[in-house]
């Protein structure tokens, strides 16, 4: 397999979101999108998707369940700019206003098999309390305006502290490489 | 030139007395490695945990490196500092780990230390913050000149890292 030229490869991934776990927030939909490199490209399936709202189960579990299909495959010559899947989760405040609850994100797994992974989410916060009072009252609470920023390492130095929201399973089940292969 | 894809997140890091905490990484490689795509060093954001005490990053590692030799095999290593709420930053522990050498995807947690200075030391970083720290980053992945430093243990952080290989058997490495 010893060969120079570029040799293209296939990356197919299907899942789910499965469910969340946000012991503070109801009523809430995912967004998903891929962030990928240079090299990567869509072939097949959808790269984004919104998700239907969800809210708690009246059980002991209280369990926010999505069950939101991801079917995507992706075209490649190059491992760098691995597809990485962001999560962004959104829910009301008491005031009625759609506001961020979370963003995630976490690269697809690298090996053909059935993987679950549970992505810890976190919040933009504002640095000062009056900014951060305002916010919470006029329900507009600091916002990625691309959420792509958060598949992202560098810029995030500047970033005020992030309260963290616990996990939100997803499970990523199913993908397989396609054409010659790496390592 | 045989070539490593080294793609992961810096999850985040458990077990520190403090809150609030942010990272800096870099990785090192010997004189053989040449890095093709990826930054070598970056900052996560600051954390500060709402539920449980892991603060959790999630910050994205993409390098990709052709190298002639097996010398010098890459080495990520970490400061942990933490962030109060006046804005200064205090160190909270320096470690390092290597990147594994065989393909697939690994759980790494790394521990960490900080310098202990004399009692007058210890005692001032009780109260007012502060506390000694390395003048050169260099002993966080080096062996040498250990032996002067007296240290004390911090907490782990917490990786997963995806290796991918490429053209390790053409130059007879088994992995």
């Amino acid at each position: 397999m010893a060969t120079a030229s570029p040799s293209v490869f296939l990356l197919m991934v299907n899942g789910q979101v499965e469910s969340a776990q946000f012991p503070e927030y109801d009523d809430l939909y995912c967004k998903y999108c891929f962030v990928y490199g240079q090299d990567w490209a869509p072939t097949a399936g959808l790269e984004e998707g919104i998700s239907q709202i969800t809210s708690k189960s009246q059980d002991v579990r209280q369990a926010l369940v999505w069950n939101f299909p991801i079917d995507v495959t992706f075209k490649s010559t190059n491992p760098y700019g691995w597809p990485q899947i962001v999560l962004s989760v959104y829910g009301p405040d008491v005031f009625g206003n759609d506001v961020v609850r979370g963003y995630g994100a976490v690269h697809v797994p690298f090996s053909p098999g059935r993987h679950k992974r549970t992505i810890p989410m976190f919040v933009p916060e504002s640095t000062s309390k009056l900014q951060k009072f305002t916010s919470w009252f006029m329900g507009r609470r600091p916002e990625y305006t691309d959420p792509k920023v958060v598949a992202q390492g560098e810029g995030r130095e500047g970033k005020a502290p992030s309260p963290l929201l616990p996990l939100s399973p997803i499970q990523v089940t199913a993908w397989e490489w396609v054409g010659p292969g790496l390592g | 030139m045989a070539e490593v894809h080294v793609i992961g997140q810096i999850i985040g890091a458990s077990g520190f007395s403090e809150s609030s905490l942010f990272c800096k990484w870099g990785i090192h490689t010997g004189a053989a490695w040449k890095l093709l795509s990826g930054v070598r060093e970056g900052q996560t954001q600051v954390d500060t945990p709402q539920i449980g005490d892991m603060a959790y990053w999630s910050h994205p590692i993409d390098l990709h490196f052709a190298t002639k030799g097996l010398q010098g095999w890459p080495r990520l290593h970490f400061q942990v500092w933490s962030q109060d709420s006046f804005g200064r930053c205090q160190l909270a522990g320096y470690g390092f780990c290597h990147v594994p050498s065989s393909p697939g995807t690994h759980q790494l947690a790394c521990p960490t230390w900080r310098p202990l200075g004399s009692w007058r030391e210890q005692l001032a970083r009780a109260f007012v913050g502060g506390g000694p720290q390395l003048l050169h980053g260099d002993t966080i992945y080096s062996g040498a000149d250990r032996y002067r430093l007296h240290t004390a243990a911090g907490g782990t952080v917490h990786l997963e890292i995806g290796l991918l290989l490429r053209n390790f058997d053409r130059y007879g490495v088994e992995c």
